[in-house]
């Protein structure tokens, strides 16, 4: 049998330890946490072509598709003579339609050869967007153009440049 | 709990409310006209230019327009060596037998200029003040009025303003009024200048795809517009036909290239080097009728104009136009489809004055201005007379009638047609319009 003496100091150890124990859990389990934040640059969101705001008069129309299909300016003459002819009927997109399809009969229209569909069809692509509408295409419109032109035969450049020219984009600047 | 009343009576106010929320119409209007038309077609014939009463109606150099008109006596002969000749009139009778010539219709108020002129006809509203000649009218338009108030709606396919020349003209198809505008304004065409040597170099060499290749422009111009965020159909790309009817009208385009390109508009009415420009404009007014048959049609003639400068040929050229509103009529009435169901309204958009100005043709006449008082320089009430004459079926436009009094005025013509095509009553109030009941031009129908 122990004495009481001997079992106070036993308690006391016991007490000692657990104390120790609570301690040291305490301050291992208040470790302060660490926020970590995954950022991006920002990056603002919007559609090609969407600094657009102006609509080209008819005058600048007529001068900058003369321009982008035969790489000179338009004579004076030529452009009185069109001017009168697109006022003399109402609907504008029809006439600019018609203007456009008669530029691409003439001699001397500038539209370059596709390449080859596994050559560099992406450079054919990026210069006639920034020919046509003055800025590159994204990387959807670049997709899409290429599979386009991979996938139908019947995209030839002058049926490229004729429908991106009668786009709602090409009438703005 | 509902009782069986309240039921009975929730359902009854129920079910009247689904029977008339059909018929609260956009405009505030409770129910629909009854949109009952007197006829499917009606062709607006602007006799203008300027053409004065005492030459037209009043036959004081004899009669000068035997195709529209009856009575008077041959030309005067000091102008006669002028007078171009023309082969016989297209009509069995004047077409004055065919409807009610108002005799002293007046265009009371504003500017006694073409384009006002002109702007009055077409919006049915005087404006008293010089108009800027770069913009559409404020008002709006008989044709907008046709495009948005007719039911069922229509396109710009059966609503048409033909004008012989360039200038103010093109901006009359429609208005800047922002509850109108080009969505609902009339296709535009002015023959003389797209039919041309010129149109056809700008135009008559179009480049053609294949089918296939329609297919990927769609395509490509489908793509494009998607990403775009923007459409282009602001005023400035004037009105909007749809893709199949710009196709039509390509096509119409085309056709009348070829028909040029053939020599078919080489003296195509047999009147030799006669064919002024009037009657090249009213001819192709007349392609326009046979190939589209529209409901709606505005043609413009102007040579008589010279009348500024030459009297001997204003009255020449009142011949011509006279010989031209007969053919016009002619041909109406052997399209199908708008034979017997037309009524063509003519008058000019203003008269011209009593007194004379200073140039002297070679037949010892004096020429005449257009200035009415209040116009800001001298002038006389004479440019304020002109006739209006209007022929139709005689089951919706009274035959033979002739009125003598001073009766009509200009801004009735477009509340008259409204009420022909069935539309004049939904027209909001507030448009200002004259009322068909008020107007002396009715008297002229059944």
């Amino acid at each position: 049998m122990s004495s009481p003496a001997l079992i106070t100091d036993r308690n006391m150890k016991k007490k000692l330890w657990i104390g120790l124990f609570l301690l040291f859990v305490l301050f291992t389990a208040c470790e302060k946490e660490v926020d970590y934040l995954y950022e991006v640059n920002p990056v603002t969101v919007s559609s090609a072509g969407s600094g657009k705001s102006n609509a080209k008069s008819t005058t600048e129309f007529l001068t900058i598709a003369w321009a982008d299909l035969f790489g000179t300016q338009i004579p004076q003459q030529e452009l009185i003579q069109l001017n009168t002819v697109y006022q003399a009927f109402g609907d504008k997109k029809l006439i600019e339609d018609r203007i456009l399809l008669n530029f691409l009969t003439r001699p001397g229209v500038q539209i370059p050869a596709l390449p080859h569909v596994n050559g560099d069809t992406l450079q054919f692509v990026v210069s006639t967007y920034k020919k046509l509408y003055n800025r590159s295409p994204d990387a959807f419109e670049q997709y899409y153009m290429k599979e386009q032109i991979r996938l139908n035969a019947a995209m030839s450049p002058r049926v490229i440049w004729y429908a991106l020219m009668t786009a709602d984009e090409y009438r703005y600047y | 709990m509902m009782d069986r009343r309240k039921f009975i009576r929730k359902a009854g106010v129920a079910a009247a409310g689904a029977l008339a929320a059909p018929w609260l119409l956009p405009g505030g209007r409770l129910f629909a006209a009854s949109g009952l038309r007197k006829v499917n077609h009606v062709v607006f014939l602007l006799f203008a230019g300027g053409v004065r009463n005492l030459e037209s109606v009043q036959f004081n150099d004899g009669n000068l327009m035997p195709n529209m008109l009856s009575g008077g006596s041959s030309i005067s002969p000091d102008i006669l060596p002028a007078m171009d000749a023309l082969p016989p009139g297209p009509l069995s009778q004047p077409l004055q037998n065919y409807g009610t010539l108002f005799r002293q219709f007046r265009y009371k108020q504003g500017p006694t200029g073409h384009y006002n002129g002109h702007t009055v006809a077409v919006t049915g509203q005087y404006v008293n003040t010089d108009l800027n000649i770069r913009e559409a009218p404020r008002n709006p338009t008989l044709f907008e009025y046709y495009r948005k108030h007719n039911s069922p709606q229509q396109t710009a396919l059966n609503c048409w303003w033909v004008a012989n020349s360039l200038g103010p003209y093109p901006a009359l198809n429609y208005s800047s009024d922002p509850s109108y505008g080009p969505a609902y304004g009339a296709n535009f065409i002015s023959p003389n200048f797209l039919i041309s040597q010129n149109g056809f170099n700008a135009l008559g060499y179009p480049a053609a795809f294949s089918a296939s290749e329609e297919a990927a422009i769609r395509n490509i111009r489908k793509f494009s517009n998607g990403v775009f965020n923007k459409s282009y159909t602001d005023p400035s790309a004037g009105v909007v036909n749809s893709p199949a009817e710009a196709a039509q009208l390509q096509q119409f385009i085309t056709d009348l290239y070829a028909k040029a390109q053939s020599g078919q508009y080489i003296n195509p009415w047999g009147v030799g080097a006669s064919m002024n420009n009037d009657m090249y404009n009213v001819m192709f007014a007349e392609e326009i009728i046979q190939r589209f048959k529209p409901e709606l049609l505005v043609v413009n003639m102007q040579d008589v104009d010279i009348g500024h400068f030459n009297f001997s040929q204003y009255a020449n050229n009142l011949r011509k136009a006279d010989w031209a509103a007969a053919h016009f009529w002619s041909i109406i009435q052997s399209t199908p489809g708008m034979a017997n169901d037309t009524v063509m309204v003519i008058a000019p958009e203003h008269g011209r004055n009593f007194n004379p100005n200073t140039s002297l043709d070679a037949y010892g006449r004096l020429a005449l201005d257009h200035t009415a008082p209040g116009d800001g320089v001298s002038g006389d009430q004479m440019a304020r007379e002109i006739f209006c004459l209007v022929v139709g079926p005689p089951t919706v436009v009274k035959q033979g009638i002739v009125i003598n009094t001073p009766a009509g005025e200009s801004t009735e013509i477009v509340p008259a047609i409204a009420n022909l095509l069935g539309f004049d009553n939904n027209i909001p109030m507030s448009s200002g319009l004259k009322n068909y009941n008020q107007c002396d031009l009715a008297q002229a129908f059944y």
